[in-house]
């Protein structure tokens, strides 16, 4: 009889401590509710397939510079290293390039002359705006009045002189060169540039843009500062 | 004894190891049918203490109780009143008389017991 009682009372305290867990799962549940909708979760798809088809061709240029390498492995394996150390030099920004480009020509506004104001520097400001919209094409290489835009140039105000790469910019004129990857997207740029609004933002400053014609072999001078890395680490493996 | 304590333990674990849940809007009926067992639990320790334990009350007051209570608070949420908080004080009442008496037959078998003692010693 005693045995029964403790039976059924084990058989309750099991139903109940079930209960009592469930509850605690439910009630426990993360408070951060997903209140993404349709477009917020679309949109992160889309940056995820950008992302997805970014590695690709990463992967298929990988795959490029390895059979280039097996290609040139009996022959002269220096010859393709050296190769490839011209590329990424290339990329990086540390040679000249040449392409089809056009030139951009920053001058104070003709109004601003007739009224004989005094001509101010471009702010940095206004420059990091119009490269930021440029930028929004890619494979765009750049230079601002002589000085090579690299990964890590910085555009700011160094005692009141706006600087690029640390160099002044002179007060204007001066040019903005850039090649884009082919003929047809420096077209593209130069119409957009020729349409775009930011010409008012530069207005405002009494600046003028004028872009110039398309040519087939622009040449954008060489960075010529030293890319500090101290903070990049070997990944290693391969 | 020990065997309803592992029955308890038991629950928990499988409860807190599957991570069940049920939808949040079901979480209050859940909520009741703990009480309502808990209750039944207490009173049936009590009626085992009181030397009164029986097997078929036990256990038909055990899911009769949870299926009541539950409807009770479905019926309220039906009707607009909060017919849930009824099952709450009443369970939540006989919870604490059923502890309480538990609390004095234990205490009286305590003071039984040493009193026994005492007078063999």
């Amino acid at each position: 009889m005693r045995k029964k009682i403790f039976s059924r009372f084990s058989i309750i305290l099991f139903i109940i401590g079930l209960m009592m867990a469930v509850q605690y799962n439910t009630v426990n549940e993360p408070d951060s509710r997903d209140t993404r909708d349709v477009w917020a979760i679309r949109q992160e798809l889309s940056v995820e397939k950008k992302r997805h088809s970014e590695l690709l061709s990463e992967i298929g240029q990988l795959d490029n510079t390895l059979d280039k390498y097996e290609a040139a492995s009996e022959e002269s394996p220096e010859q393709a290293l050296k190769e490839t150390v011209e590329e990424l030099r290339s990329l990086a920004g540390l040679t000249e390039t040449t392409g089809p480009g056009f030139e951009v020509v920053i001058e104070p506004s003709p109004e601003a002359v007739a009224f004989g104001q005094t001509i101010e520097g471009i702010s940095p400001d206004l420059l990091i705006r119009f490269l930021n919209s440029i930028n929004s094409f890619n494979n765009l290489e750049m230079s601002i009045d002589g000085n090579r835009l690299v990964n890590t140039s910085a555009i700011r105000d160094i005692n009141g002189k706006t600087t690029v790469n640390t160099k002044p910019v002179q007060t204007p004129p001066f040019t903005v060169k850039i090649v884009a990857g082919t003929m047809e997207d420096a077209e593209k740029l130069s119409n957009y540039l020729l349409s775009s609004p930011l010409l008012d933002d530069f207005y405002i400053d009494d600046l003028a843009v004028t872009v110039s014609e398309i040519k087939e072999d622009m040449v954008i001078e060489a960075y010529d500062g030293k890319i500090s890395n101290q903070y990049l680490k070997d990944t290693g493996g391969e | 004894m020990w065997l309803s304590v592992l029955g308890l333990l038991l629950g928990i674990s499988l409860g807190l190891l599957t991570d069940m849940q049920i939808p949040s809007e079901y979480a209050n009926y859940l909520s009741i049918a703990v009480l309502a067992s808990l209750d039944t639990l207490f009173g049936g320790i009590r009626a085992h203490l009181q030397h009164m334990y029986d097997d078929k009350v036990f256990v038909s007051g055990f899911f009769f109780n949870i299926i009541l209570a539950a409807g009770l608070a479905f019926l309220g949420v039906h009707l607009g009143i909060d017919l849930y908080l009824a099952a709450i004080f009443a369970f939540g009442v006989r919870l604490f008389q059923n502890i309480a008496v538990i609390r004095r037959l234990l205490l009286a078998k305590w003071t039984n017991k040493k009193e026994t003692e005492e007078s063999l010693g």
